[in-house]
């Protein structure tokens, strides 16, 4: 378990820099979600059982800071490291630029999943929209840019702790 | 062929999984997901109460680089602003007793009381599909859940969660929050309901149930303030102005959009209306 718990707590961290990033962009109404990059490195480099308790532990954690039913980032970000851990084999995983391409592509349905569940509560769908979609661009290009450190951090660290098992699976 | 078979069920294998886990998860007592949920949540607050005293000590180390002018200055005008204060403290008091002799004369019951507990904003977490704001005092400060937040331009929101030393704020410009609200100089309850959040711009509410004979727009706007029906907001509250105000579908009332102060986005500190009776 130590590989699972290690890469949580780099997720924690994540968790962490996003929240305070977010408190910081705040005055000017830009809002970053991340929900990609917590899943992509553990579903696409590690074996599944490590891979998947973190994901579901990273989706616990966004779900305790979050007003949505507890349980529901866990379930979405279970479901996409399943489905990405099922056709990672067919990628070239080890390519940085193949990591970032999932973690947008996993960031993009995680979002929209979410703004379905959350929908409901506006009182206009043509109120919230725009705000919504704003969000999502400057949260892919958040990610693309912040992705390839935030995987070499993970990589990096998993080393130093002598958790990390190349391409165990 | 079994080899075939193996492959398939390595394959199928985090599916299983996953389905394994889900099913556990949906019949997992509702305590045990509570405590989890505020264990999740108490593991992140300290950071993010350090994180804000950083802040604050770095507000603290640029206000030192001022210049000595500059602190002679700020002094003076608060000196003013003292002097007025003290004047209005006063005249708070005349009228409070007042209040009393006539609730004591009338055999009225008393007004709501409440205590304000000022506290430091710790995180805000704005985003599209909600509006949220992380305070340093929870149950260590006795933070009741549902009791108003308010600041000097009006209402902020309401407590939506207590925790053992944050509680979390559910702000106005949050598009899950419903207020029975009064525009000013009737006393006609209205809806309202925060809406749109725009990047760059100040938050925006809708109003709704709005009489047919009340009228304003961006040049004469008026002002919305809590009605105090429901019991969780005092009256008389700013909540906003409202900016326009139109016929709805149906004909019988209308519909409109409240500007909210550009201020809730930057809000540093707040104050949580304590009822001092609670029950």
């Amino acid at each position: 378990m130590r590989v699972a718990t290690v890469l949580f707590l780099t997720l924690y961290l994540l968790r962490v820099l996003i929240t305070e990033l977010n408190h910081t962009l705040s005055g000017v109404h830009v809002w970053i979600f991340a929900g990609g990059l917590f899943i992509a490195y553990s579903a696409l480099m590690l074996p599944f059982r490590q891979g998947f308790a973190a994901s579901v532990l990273a989706g616990l954690l966004c779900d305790s800071l979050a007003p949505v039913a507890f349980g529901t980032h866990a379930a979405l970000f279970a479901i996409a490291h399943a489905v990405v851990y099922n056709v990672r084999e067919r990628m070239q995983r080890d390519e940085t630029a193949v990591r970032v391409s999932v973690a947008l592509i996993v960031n993009l349905a995680l979002f929209f999943l979410l703004t379905i569940v959350r929908i409901p509560h506006a009182p206009g769908d043509s109120i919230v929209w725009p705000r919504i979609l704003s969000d999502l661009v400057c949260s892919q290009v958040a990610l693309a840019l912040i992705a390839p450190w935030f995987f070499a951090f993970q990589f990096r660290i998993l080393e130093l702790t002598g958790a990390y098992s190349s391409r165990a699976a | 062929m079994r080899i075939g078979r193996s492959q398939r069920f390595d394959q199928a294998r985090p599916f299983v999984t996953l389905g394994l886990a889900l099913a556990v998860w949906l019949i997992l007592p509702v305590g045990i997901k509570a405590f989890a949920r505020a264990s999740f949540f108490e593991m992140t607050a300290p950071l993010a109460a350090v994180a804000s005293y950083a802040n604050d000590l770095q507000r603290f180390w640029g206000l030192r680089l001022h210049s000595k002018d500059e602190l002679i200055e700020a002094g003076r005008d608060l000196a003013r602003l003292d002097a007025s204060y003290a004047l209005s403290v006063q005249q708070n008091g005349e009228l409070q007793d007042q209040v009393e002799r006539l609730e004591a004369l009338l055999r009225m019951p008393p007004y709501d009381h409440f205590r304000f507990e000022q506290a430091r904003v710790a995180q805000r977490d704005f985003s599209g599909w909600w509006q949220r704001m992380v305070i340093r005092k929870g149950a260590d400060y006795g933070i009741p859940v549902g009791a108003p937040v308010v600041y000097s331009g009006g209402l902020v929101g309401r407590v939506s969660e207590v925790h053992a030393y944050t509680s979390v704020v559910e702000m106005i410009s949050d598009p899950g929050l419903r207020i029975a609200a009064v525009v000013d100089g009737d006393n006609r309850p209205i809806s309202y309901q925060g809406g749109e959040n725009p990047v760059f711009g100040p938050a925006r509410g809708v109003i709704e149930f709005v009489p047919l004979d009340i009228y304003a727009n961006s040049a004469a706007p008026k002002r919305l303030a809590t009605s105090g029906l429901g019991g969780v907001y005092p009256p008389g509250l700013t909540i906003g102005r409202v900016v326009h105000v139109e016929p709805s579908a149906d004909g019988l009332f209308k519909t409109g959009e409240v500007e909210l102060d550009p201020r809730l986005a930057n809000l540093t500190e707040v104050s949580v209306l304590v009822p001092s009776n609670p029950g």
